[in-house]
């Protein structure tokens, strides 16, 4: 298994990850202030101006933390795949020089957001506390959901780092299909606003399950769906695999192309 | 025991001439060809041993930089096979990988993990690699703040500092100034005489002449000459000058 050969790779991962991070915020004044700073205003505007459109007493918990919930796993989701789609058109110079697994690139980038993940999860800690919401067991759950999640994130970033390779209107189609998905994905509202009718909408977009999911973990609510999280992960597991390969046999030609 | 082999190697590019999906449906409903293949190396075969070094030649366009990658193995032979003994290096596109924002300090160990040493192995190479590249006050500072000259002698300090068995070098020997430069013509004569195998490709043909054992001629993809360096480089001086 081609995976498990990657295990040889981990200093050049753990590299390529220190690479990204500390090289982002190097000549910037308050440094990694701004992975927090971000999705703090970003929702603090949100619950907002949405506070005053969407009929938020419905909800059984403050607006700011349900908005939260979503927009921490959705913001770890479209940062990932913005740097993941042109992965191998960035490190074009290194692809033409020396041979290594080109998912690397991918795995550093996707491990780099998710330590931007982790530390901006410490604004939600501390909203936890703000709001006297008690933590429990039941809530590392979220985990498994999280693991899920990566794998569908990792397997659509192989796909459309290799599509980009060809056709650079990859990154700026799917810039488009982001920004319109953040609207079709319950972030900044709850399904259950929603009639009946128009719900298979979000039975079919993962972002939306996995986003229920965590608000069911974390913030209580209804009992969380096991079946439906172990379906999700299979599928996502398939997809993976299919992606993997097809990235890999991209692989051969990447450097001719790049 | 050879350090390369090379059997049969095909290489076909395909060229394709429409890089946006507008021009791929123009394409389509016009019905225009979308895709050209070009035959970059044909049925390449030739078998370098252990130590020895061979200066690559050929006018531009000629397969020269193709060959290096399908022997640096980034690139995949369309039909063939490529095998290599030994740790290689290339010093090809001195730098790549380098991070601007990072100082010089980290960008060596980023680079030299790239060229595949860990990160122990750059430690105990660290005040080597530091003091042939001459830039010991400059090494906690930002590499997009270095001269050029500064940052291709970082590039070159680390590509060399990995110890490769065989080192594919790609004009780059052109590179800083003059006293630099014969530094590196030195590196390169220690790796020689310590049994390197070495692949130059270079418009220089006085080097290769003065450096190479062995040269091959490769034109259109054919390799047209295989021998002694002073025969091949004068060869290429009647034929292709």
């Amino acid at each position: 298994m081609k995976l498990l050969e990657l295990y040889r790779y981990r200093e050049l991962i753990k590299h390529l990850v220190l690479r990204e991070i500390k090289g982002r915020y190097k000549q910037s004044f308050i440094g990694f202030f701004w992975i927090l700073l971000n999705p703090l205003f970003q929702m603090l505007i949100m619950s907002f101006v949405f506070s005053f459109v969407i009929r938020t007493g419905q909800l059984s918990v403050p607006f700011p933390i349900f908005v939260f919930v979503g927009l921490l796993p959705w913001t770890l989701f479209s940062n990932s795949l913005s740097s993941g789609v042109n992965i191998l058109v960035d490190n074009a110079s290194l692809i033409r020089k020396i041979y290594f697994p080109r998912e690397i690139l991918l795995i550093a980038t996707l491990i780099a957001k998710l330590v931007d993940f982790a530390i901006a999860s410490m604004i939600f800690i501390a909203m936890m506390l703000y709001y006297q919401i008690p933590f429990t067991w039941y809530m590392l759950l979220f985990v498994p959901i999280l693991l899920v999640q990566t794998v569908f994130t990792f397997g659509l970033a192989l796909v459309l780092s290799a599509l980009n390779l060809l056709y650079r209107d990859v990154q700026y189609m799917f810039q488009l299909i982001l920004s319109l998905w953040f609207y079709l994905t319950p972030i900044v509202y709850s399904v259950d606003f929603f009639p009946e009718q128009y719900r298979w909408i979000f039975q079919i977009n993962p972002m939306s399950v996995f986003i229920n999911a965590y608000r069911q973990v974390l913030l209580g609510g209804d009992v969380f769906n096991i079946p439906a999280i172990l379906l999700g992960g299979g599928i996502a597991l398939v997809m993976f695999f299919i992606s993997y390969g097809l990235f890999k046999k991209m692989e051969g030609i990447v450097a001719d192309v790049v | 025991m050879c350090a390369i082999v090379l059997q049969d190697v095909n290489k076909y590019y395909y060229l394709q001439h429409q890089k946006t999906l507008k021009e791929v449906l123009q394409a389509f409903i016009l019905q225009k060809k979308t895709i050209d293949s070009i035959h970059a190396v044909k049925n390449l075969s030739f078998s370098i041993k252990r130590g020895e070094v061979v200066g690559i030649i050929g006018k531009n366009g000629a397969g020269k930089s193709t060959l290096l990658k399908l022997i640096a193995g980034v690139s995949k032979p369309s039909s063939g096979t490529v095998q290599l003994n030994g740790r290689l290096a290339p010093l090809i596109e001195l730098g790549a990988g380098f991070h601007p924002e990072l100082s010089g300090r980290e960008n060596i160990y980023l680079n030299g993990i790239i060229l595949g040493l860990t990160e122990q192995e750059v430690t105990e190479r660290f005040d080597d690699i530091v003091a042939f590249a001459e830039i010991r006050d400059f090494i906690d500072m930002p590499v997009k703040n270095y001269s050029s000259g500064m940052y291709v002698r970082l590039a070159f300090s680390v590509a060399v500092a990995t110890q490769p068995e065989i080192l594919l070098v790609d004009e780059v020997l052109s590179v800083g100034d003059l006293s630099f430069q014969k530094k590196c013509m030195q590196r390169m004569e220690s790796f020689r005489k310590n049994g390197t195998t070495i692949v130059l490709v270079s418009h220089d043909l006085g080097t290769v002449e003065s450096f190479c054992e062995r040269t091959i001629i490769i034109d259109h993809g054919l390799k047209v000459f295989d021998g002694n360096a002073r025969e091949g480089v004068s060869l290429f001086r009647e034929r292709f000058l």
